[in-house]
């Protein structure tokens, strides 16, 4: 017997003209929902159930399966030009898109609605989440029809518009988790000026206590979600109006009662706590700085007073950036050998290779001369830290240190080197620490280093230009500062 | 326990054979030692022959490389220190025994008042207490003998046992809430250096010399100092446990550096070998050894091999180091009269700002004396007069020479003393238990943030109630300091990629950061 095998009808459920109509009001109601959504349940800023929380936080995870998927969408329909069955793959990952869009919405209004989160970033994502649902839907209408060649541009145009509005919710999901600098923080200078992106937060009073020392605290700590972007509890921190403001709990500064401030009651609660700031964490504040915020409100929590009484802050002149030193790997079995023989060494800062190099000659200190370091000339510019102690080198040796551009630290304590040339290390602008301890130091050579500003510690001890001290051996002086 | 080949402490290792049992017993466990031998190597040997013959001749070599004559796993490895260190090197002051803290630096001036009143069992909890006063009917509050004065910028309070260390407020991190888990000096000890109460571990500085290296070839990366007892103090032993590098290999526990008499000793060449005859001698034993490591492959050999070279170096770097003739006046004016006899605290100090300065990597300094159990007011102002000064003059010291900016000082003992006296308590005298729940350690220089008080304890001195540090926390930052994350300065070792602080979550401290 003959068994024809006939070519299998595709399965319908519903007649053809039926099921586009079901698509079609499915699609409809859908759109509709996700609109109403904000509406039907407000995003009110206050925390509610903590299983939504729970889901919520998913959301950071999920939101990349469908942005994977629409990624690689446009990828395979153009590429499905050349083979048809990329195209024919391009159907499921849309499918696939739009069913992920709509799951990560669904997580991602769970998080904003369970943990309270509003402000305008946080409302920026939202729509941007359902205006991306709705493009994508869009896409899954239009495109059987451009398939079998009716209305070629629409689908085309549609899936432009889902990865623009891709790209930007994205961004704006991704400030409202890194804060909105994490991208242009390390920007080059040049590029940044050449997007000028600038400052858009007031100013408070110049040179005030508050400018100095309290803004700078919440900067570093608090904005990421006190801030711009992100406004947990609808509390902004970032500029002097928004924190006297205050937030959902009304004032969280109460001027003259740092007891009674909100901001000051919960950033001293036991790190465990729950409604411990900052939350999620974060590390907490130093003593100092809630030393100094307890202060500042206790004095009125001025915007312009300069000084506070009774607080001393070290005035430390801001760390200079330290220059990365240039690559020396082609130089590294040279100085690999150095390492195993017995003598003068260079020993790499830190494992990251931009730390620089410390020429160590403790070894071989008393045989160390003038010639043993002009043989390092050309690590000059990767040495960051010179230990010449206690050796043979002489102030002749000033001009070749000159050379070492990235120099951090030099030690020549206990050489005999009286200061003469001294003014060569002028030009080495990265040097902050120089121990001149034990040497014949005259005052005069001394007094050249005042020139120079990037020195900040300079160690003279037992020199002619600062002969050793007599230690007072009596009764310590007992100092009552209160 | 690994002993540095050119540790000098007297303790011995007791094995079975040196146990008091019966000559029976003992001569049936070499009976059984030598068959479990026999039966263990027969094992190997039966199941080299079955290798060799899966493998063929060129498979077995492979394998006998990775077995025995693979080198032990190279700290260059492990790409230390991991980030640009703030301190080079440490030195850390050891008060073992346990300092009273609340006759030192944590003041409670409530406690005057509470005088012979029993400390509240809500303060106590459920503390174990040691076998020297669990047995105590009362508990009555010791407030301390002496006042307190504030000093410096800061206005630290400080006792008046130490007036030089209350000259160096401005520059200490002290630390009131540090606390341990042990409350025997033995466990206390072994914790506070090893990060574990058994022996056996690597001590902190051994995995400092294993993970940073040397930064001078002529002097061991790690050497330990003992002060001269004084037989009025309550001397708890300490031992080269404390200095051990455990499992890491032997080359880098810490070299002890005797109190009195030669540094080292046998370091100085015999009469009639002079240095020539002693290299050669050096240079035979080294080819023997080289055999011996070709046919057994224990690394502990190439360990040997290099502490004969370092032994040999020393002879000229350890007199250069302990040759004090050329200081000048004003370190005599700063140290006091004590530093010029060896073996006291302050000479001890001294020779750690020499060592500083010759780039050991490492010093820890002990002293003995603090288990003040009784008379108080007889034995602590002479632990006082012996250490206070010492501390000062060595901080200050480093810092006028501006090696306090990269060198990491550590003042601690393993535990605290409870504010209860035991036995007797008068007027004029107590004595102080054993208590880890608190006690107060500080730390000045390179990496830690100066000035400051860190973390709180309650009126009695008896717990902590604000930012609480454990050892593991302490050592945390201190290999910080030193440019390593203590999660990954490990070894792999039964099965465990060993570290410092253990298998318990431990954690850096910010708030001590500078």
């Amino acid at each position: 017997m003959e068994v024809k095998v006939l070519p299998r009808a595709p399965v319908r459920l519903l007649p053809k003209r039926r099921r586009a109509r079901v698509v079609a009001s499915a699609s409809v109601a859908l759109s509709i929902a996700l609109l109403l959504l904000p509406v039907c349940l407000r995003l009110d800023g206050k925390p509610h159930a903590d299983w939504q929380q729970f889901l919520g936080r998913f959301h950071p995870l999920a939101v990349h399966i469908p942005i994977g998927l629409l990624v690689l969408l446009p990828l395979l329909e153009l590429l499905g030009r050349n083979r048809p069955s990329l195209r024919e793959a391009a159907e499921f990952v849309l499918a696939l898109a739009f069913a992920g869009c709509l799951g990560s919405v669904t997580l991602g209004y769970l998080l904003a609605y369970g943990s309270g989160e509003a402000g305008p970033g946080v409302t920026r994502h939202m729509w941007g989440g359902i205006s991306l649902s709705l493009c994508v839907l869009l896409c899954v209408l239009a495109r059987p029809a451009w398939r079998v060649g009716y209305v070629l541009w629409a689908y085309p145009a549609l899936l432009v518009c889902a990865m623009l509005v891709l790209i930007w919710t994205a961004d704006q999901g991704g400030s409202l988790t890194h804060g909105s600098n994490y991208l242009t923080q390390y920007m080059p200078p040049t590029l940044k000026h050449v997007l000028s992106l600038g400052r858009p937060n007031p100013q408070p009073v110049a040179g005030s206590f508050y400018e100095r020392h309290i803004n700078p605290i919440f900067d570093s700590n608090c904005v990421a979600c006190h801030g711009q972007s992100k406004v947990s509890g609808n509390l902004r921190l970032d500029s002097y109006e928004a924190l006297m403001a205050g937030g959902k709990d009304g004032p969280v500064i109460v001027s003259g009662q740092p007891e009674k401030s909100i901001l000051f009651e919960r950033i001293t609660l036991p790190p465990d706590h729950k409604q411990f700031m900052p939350a999620e964490g974060k590390p907490p504040l130093k003593p100092e700085e809630i030393a100094w915020i307890k202060a500042w409100i206790l004095q009125g929590a001025s915007p312009t007073a300069a000084n506070l009484a009774g607080v001393h802050v070290r005035d430390d002149s801001p760390e200079m950036s330290l220059q990365p030193v240039g690559d020396y790997s082609a130089l590294m079995n040279e100085i690999r050998q150095m390492q195993k023989g017995q003598g003068a060494k260079l020993v790499p800062v830190s494992s990251k290779p931009s730390d620089g190099l410390i020429l160590n000659t403790v070894d071989v200190a008393a045989s160390f001369g003038d010639a043993q370091l002009a043989g390092f000339s050309k690590f000059a510019p990767y040495i960051v830290e010179a230990e010449l102690g206690r050796t043979a080198l002489s102030d002749a040796s000033f001009s070749t240190l000159g050379t070492f551009t990235h120099l951090r630290a030099l030690h020549l304590e206990g050489t005999a080197v009286t200061g003469n040339g001294i003014q060569k290390l002028a030009s080495l602008s990265q040097l902050t620490y120089l121990n001149l301890s034990n040497t014949r130091m005259t005052k005069a050579a001394a007094a050249q280093l005042d020139s120079m500003k990037a020195l900040r510690h300079v160690y003279l001890y037992d020199t002619p230009a600062q002969p050793a001290p007599a230690v007072d051996a009596a009764q310590p002086i007992a100092r009552n500062p209160q | 326990m690994k002993q540095h080949p050119l540790c000098t402490d007297t303790e011995r290792e007791s094995g079975v054979m040196g146990l008091p049992i019966p000559a029976g017993l003992k001569r049936e466990w070499a009976a059984l030692e030598t068959r479990r031998q026999f039966l263990g190597r027969s094992g190997k040997v039966l199941g080299w022959a079955a290798a060799a013959s899966l493998l063929g001749a060129r498979g077995l070599i492979g394998d006998a490389h990775a077995a025995g004559l693979a080198p032990e796993p190279s700290p260059a490895d492990l790409k230390l220190p991991q980030f640009a260190p703030k301190a080079k090197r440490a030195i850390y002051l050891f008060m073992s025994g346990g300092p009273p803290q609340m006759d030192l630096l944590d003041y409670k001036p409530n406690l005057a008042a509470l005088y012979d009143k029993d400390i509240p069992d809500s303060v106590r909890g459920n503390q174990q207490l040691t076998g020297m006063t669990a047995g105590q009917a009362r508990f009555p509050i010791a407030p301390s003998h002496w006042s307190f004065q504030r000093y410096g910028k800061t206005g630290t309070w400080v006792s008046d046992l130490l007036p030089y260390t209350g000259r160096m407020v401005d520059d200490l991190t002290i630390i009131k809430s540090t606390n341990t888990e042990a409350i025997n000096h033995e466990p206390a000890i072994m914790l506070m250096n090893t990060g574990n109460m058994n022996a056996g571990k690597p001590c902190l500085g051994a995995w400092l010399s294993y993970g940073l290296g040397s930064m001078n070839d002529n002097l061991p990366t790690f050497m330990v100092l003992q002060t001269k007892t004084n037989p009025k103090e309550n001397n708890q032993p300490v031992s080269s446990r404390l200095w051990s590098s455990g499992f890491l290999s032997s080359e880098y526990a810490g070299v002890g550096l005797r109190s009195g008499g030669d540094p080292v000793l046998y370091l100085s060449d015999p009469d009639g070998v002079d240095r020539e005859v002693r290299r050669k001698m050096l240079d035979a034993v080294e080819q023997i050894n080289r055999q011996t490591l070709a046919e057994m492959g224990d690394p502990e050999t190439n360990a040997r091999i290099a502490q004969y070279e370092m032994a040999f170096r020393m002879q000229t770097s350890v007199p250069e180091l302990a040759d004090l003739s050329k200081e000048p006046q004003s370190t005599w004016d700063l140290y006091g009269p004590d530093a010029k006899e060896p073996g006291t605290f302050a000479y001890n100090c001294l020779l750690a700002r020499r060592m500083a300065e010759r780039g050991v990597r490492f010093t820890q300094i002990y002293k003995r004396g603090w288990d003040v159990h009784g008379d108080v007011t007889g034995v602590l102002p002479l632990l006082a007069q012996e250490t206070d000064r010492g501390c000062f003059a060595l901080v200050t010291d480093l810092k006028r020479r501006g090696l306090l900016d990269d060198t990491l000082v550590i003042w601690a003992g393993e535990f605290g003393r409870t504010v209860y006296s035991q036995g007797g308590l008068t007027k004029d005298n107590y004595g102080r238990d054993h208590h880890p729940r608190c006690f107060t350690t500080w730390m000045a220089g390179g990496g830690v943030r100066t000035g400051i008080t860190y973390g709180e304890t309650d009126d009695y001195s008896y717990n902590v109630v604000r930012d609480p540090v454990t050892v593991r926390d302490l050592n945390a930052t201190i290999l910080h300091c030193l440019g390593i994350d203590h999660n990954k300065l490990t070894y792999k070792f039964q099965g465990l990629d060993q570290k410092l602080t253990g298998p318990v979550p431990a954690s850096v401290v910010p708030g001590l950061l500078a």
